[in-house]
């Protein structure tokens, strides 16, 4: 109560790995919603309170007027430690289309609700449809480029692929020449490594 | 706006302040423990949140006094030997909170305290930041506040990225929200 929970939750965003997304905590996301009901209605009683003992509600400011206010500030902070969870967690989600790309997998699917997945599913669909009116692809090119090819190692299987200019083989621990933009998607994804020198 | 959503200040505001009630309060006995009745009686001392605090002070419903990490031991020490003073027991948002009390508070000496502090211990944490191998983990970290973790940590990085670029290495890195590699399973 009085926005001891709701902070909480807050901290937990706050001590994961810089950039990491935590589970989504529903249980204690609800608890903290019903905390908002609670002060509420306790505020809501006091108000009938102060209005059966006939006094004017604006103007008056006895101790029932001050337990009101102090559950008005404390439903206000819940709200505010509410918003900024999932404010944050949005943020990150927003990133996670750039730097993974559209299918995430399975480990963070997880870590979302249902609504944050609907909401990376939507902002997919309309970066996608963006980058088609344009004819390019943004999310290409995140570092800026030496050279249009590099040598890659793969890491996982991944088999057949059709490339942009090749139709290349990706088993585990082969190495290829790639072009830059082929490549980025995968490496980021963690399923090859760039090789340097 | 940026405040709004800020987590930091969320969790800065949540540190507790020892604040009396000017006025009674009723239907909140639960804030006061010592309480009897499910109301705050006007004079109790009580231990507040720091947002909580705030507002009702600017309502006149109570009165904030100085907590105890700004109190004359800590000022001492600071004055000894402030890069080895432990201000994370203390309090880990030391500069927030003293920024955000110091005009609420009327303790004109607040402001210097946390000036004389800071400049002494950054000297500290940033040579250590340049120098120290990034495991084991040094002492000073212990010891420090959020705000200066967050120096130690940016002035990490930054070296890491200028010996990165000195040596060249590979500028495609695997995206962070992923967390740690598995063990490939052979």
């Amino acid at each position: 109560m009085y926005g001891r929970r709701a902070c909480q939750l807050v901290k937990e965003l706050s001590s994961a790995e810089k950039g990491q997304l935590t589970g989504f905590n529903s249980d204690m996301f609800d608890q903290v919603v019903k905390e908002c009901s609670t002060h509420y209605l306790e505020l809501q009683s006091l108000m009938r309170k102060i209005q059966e003992e006939g006094m004017d509600i604006q103007t008056t400011r006895n101790a029932d007027h001050f337990g009101m206010v102090i559950h008005h500030l404390s439903l206000m902070r819940n709200k505010r430690c509410l918003m900024a969870y999932v404010y944050n967690r949005a943020e990150i989600i927003r990133n996670l289309r750039w730097k993974i790309g559209p299918v995430l997998p399975q480990e963070i699917h997880e870590k979302l609700s249902y609504s944050e997945e609907e909401y990376f599913k939507n902002h997919s669909t309309a970066l996608e449809s963006y980058m088609s009116e344009l004819e390019l692809d943004l999310t290409v090119d995140m570092v800026p480029p030496k050279d249009p090819y590099i040598q890659v190692r793969v890491l996982d299987d991944i088999g057949e692929v059709l490339l942009s200019d090749q139709s290349a083989n990706l088993a585990r621990h082969s190495m290829h020449f790639l072009k830059r933009i082929d490549a980025e998607q995968f490496i980021s994804q963690g399923l090859m490594e760039e090789l340097t020198g | 706006m940026a405040h709004y959503y800020d987590i930091d200040e969320i969790i800065v505001e949540e540190e507790l302040v020892s604040a009396v009630f000017q006025k009674a309060a009723n239907g909140v006995g639960i804030l006061d423990p010592s309480a009897e009745t499910n109301s705050v009686e006007q004079g109790s001392k009580v231990e507040l949140p720091f947002w909580l605090a705030h507002e009702l002070l600017q309502r006149q419903a109570v009165t904030i006094n100085v907590p105890a990490c700004f109190n004359q031991k800590t000022r001492k020490e600071i004055q000894a030997d402030a890069p080895c003073v432990d201000l994370r027991s203390r309090c880990p948002y030391f500069y927030e909170l003293g920024c955000k009390l110091a005009p609420l508070v009327g303790d004109r000496t607040i402001g210097s305290l946390l000036l004389q502090a800071f400049l002494s211990r950054y000297k500290e944490v940033l040579s250590k930041a340049h120098t120290a191998a990034s495991t084991p983990v040094p002492k000073v970290l212990t010891i420090l506040t959020k705000e200066e973790t967050n120096l130690y940590e940016t002035a990490q990085s930054s070296m890491a990225a200028f010996k990165k670029w000195r040596m060249g290495g590979p500028r495609f890195q695997r995206a962070s929200v992923l967390g740690r590699k598995r063990k490939p399973t052979d």
